[in-house]
């Protein structure tokens, strides 16, 4: 257990310095988006106030009021939620080959430690969710950062100001990274870190049998998918309306438990006999 | 000691490793020897199972390597196994971190044995001085065993020297050593046992005191005999 925690502490100092780029890229974007965004808006209103010279009530009625929702829509918001979910899918295949390519080969190192090996796997795997647990909650923390901002800079008059909740629940988008039940957070993050599993075990299968391995890695994600989506199969084409809501979300939650144990038993098996520097 | 028992190994279509077998004792210096691709660097991965064999047994003190081993094994590779943005001092502090066989004053002996720096980066390391950090790593740990790959491969004379001097130094004294080289003069005096590799066979097993003493050969007139015919 101690040295599955240094595992991790190191794991996350490795790429400790990419990930204070992304969290610095997310706050800078997302504030600049917020005053750019809220700037147009002045610029639009002051257009038609002072240059097309309407009243405040015909402009609002043309322009309408701005609400934190219209900076969401930019790419200035969403560019980096983007560029944050896109690092991270490519750390997850990043976090296993550094190990065996370029002047380094510190997997032999990692091999040799005295623990057992799945450690290395599940550290890398807490990395990940570690990662995406701390990105999520400084998006989180961001969203009254930019609602704060849009209020210093637009009157009160021309915007309309809503709760957080209310931001999260108006873009779809959203609601998948900050899900509005304890309940939708669990399958959301779960199903997530299923993926994860799935994807390092491909992965090992690809550095135990290489080329073979890539087939092999390929077969086991269809095969784990196919056990994930095989309770819904079941429902919509063989017992149609069958399962109640609740015995549904039970199958899966089995099916999810069966593919993530699947996942850790053969990476566990791997890791010990078939992996290869 | 190290027991190799009948191993096979294959690639592919190719079997590099058709059935060795051999000891290596605590106390001893043993030698693999053979020309490039005859499966040296597979059987050092394979006794720390860095490799998985297709059939044999290796035992370690009549035990199958587990990860308790790595506290009693060690294995020396031919490449850095450290991140080249470590410095020395991190590369220390992480093998603290994780052996409970790490000696740490040991480290800092051979740290000024080959005069290296601790707060110099891997990566800026030249290939000898690499080649030392990969030894400190390995030699600083309290284990029975060491395997080295190719310790002496591409550095300059003085290293090989200097990393000779290690073998007749108390760093090694009362451990059991596996090394491969093609460097044979540099330690043909220092080393106990030779095995001699060709197309992933045994052709031959020998004590070199005995050779010495009793036909009055060296290392590499056996070599010559075995392989040339």
């Amino acid at each position: 257990m101690n040295r599955y925690i240094k595992l991790v502490n190191f794991e996350f100092n490795r790429f400790l310095k990419i990930y204070l780029v992304l969290i610095g890229i997310t706050i800078a974007s997302q504030i600049l988006g917020a005053i750019i965004r809220s700037n147009q808006y002045l610029n639009d209103m002051n257009d038609l106030l002072y240059e097309q010279l309407m009243t405040r009530e015909a402009a609002l009625e043309q322009l309408g009021k701005i609400s934190f929702y219209h900076i969401t829509q930019t790419v200035w918001f969403m560019g980096p939620i983007a560029i944050c979910i896109v690092t991270l899918l490519i750390y997850m295949f990043f976090i296993w080959y550094r190990d065996w390519f370029g002047k380094n080969t510190f997997i032999y190192r990692l091999l040799m430690l005295p623990t057992a090996r799945i450690n290395v796997y599940f550290a890398k795997a807490t990395t990940i969710l570690l990662m995406v647990f701390g990105l999520v909650a400084i998006q989180l923390l961001m969203l009254p950062v930019g609602r704060r901002v849009l209020q210093w800079m637009i009157p009160v008059d021309f915007r309309v100001d809503q709760t957080i909740r209310e931001i999260l629940t108006s873009f779809d988008y959203l609601m998948i990274l900050f899900p509005s039940t304890f309940y939708e957070f669990v399958i959301h993050y779960a199903i997530g870190f299923a993926v994860v599993l799935v994807v390092f075990t491909a992965i090992l299968f690809e550095r135990s049998f290489r080329w073979k391995g890539i087939v092999f890695g390929l077969i086991f994600g269809a095969f784990a998918v196919t056990i994930f989506i095989f309770p819904v199969i079941v429902q919509a084409f063989i017992l149609p309306e069958f399962f109640y809501p609740i015995e549904l979300f039970a199958l899966e939650c089995i099916a999810g438990l069966v593919v993530v144990s699947l996942s850790i038993w053969t990476s566990n098996y791997l890791l010990k006999k078939k992996i290869r520097v | 000691m190290i027991e190799v028992k009948d191993v096979k190994k294959r690639f592919g279509r190719k079997e590099v490793l058709k059935g060795v077998s051999f000891t290596a004792e605590k106390g001893e210096i043993t030698c693999l020897i053979g020309i490039n691709g005859v499966g040296k660097t597979t059987i050092m991965n394979a006794i720390v199972a860095l490799t998985p064999i297709n059939s044999g047994q290796i035992l370690i003190d009549g035990e199958e390597l587990h990860k308790g081993s790595y506290e009693k094994i060690t294995f020396i590779p031919d490449a850095i196994t450290m991140l080249p943005q470590m410095r020395i001092i991190d590369a220390m502090q992480f093998m603290d971190d994780f052996y409970d066989c790490w000696n740490e004053k040991r480290a800092e002996e051979i740290l000024s044995f080959f005069k290296l720096d601790k707060q110099e980066r891997i990566a800026n390391l030249s290939k000898g001085n690499t080649a030392k950090v990969n030894l400190l790593l390995g030699l600083a740990m309290d284990v029975d065993y060491i395997l080295m790959d190719e310790p002496f491969s591409g550095i300059d004379i003085f290293s090989r020297e200097q990393i000779a001097e290690v073998f007749t130094s108390h760093l090694i004294e009362d451990r059991g050593v596996i090394i491969t080289t093609h460097e044979i003069n540099d330690i043909e005096h220092l080393i106990d046992k030779v095995v001699l590799l060709n197309e992933g066979y045994v052709l031959k097993e020998f004590s070199t005191e005995e050779i010495r003493e009793n036909e009055g050969k060296s290392v590499i007139d056996v070599m010559r005999e075995v392989y040339q015919s």
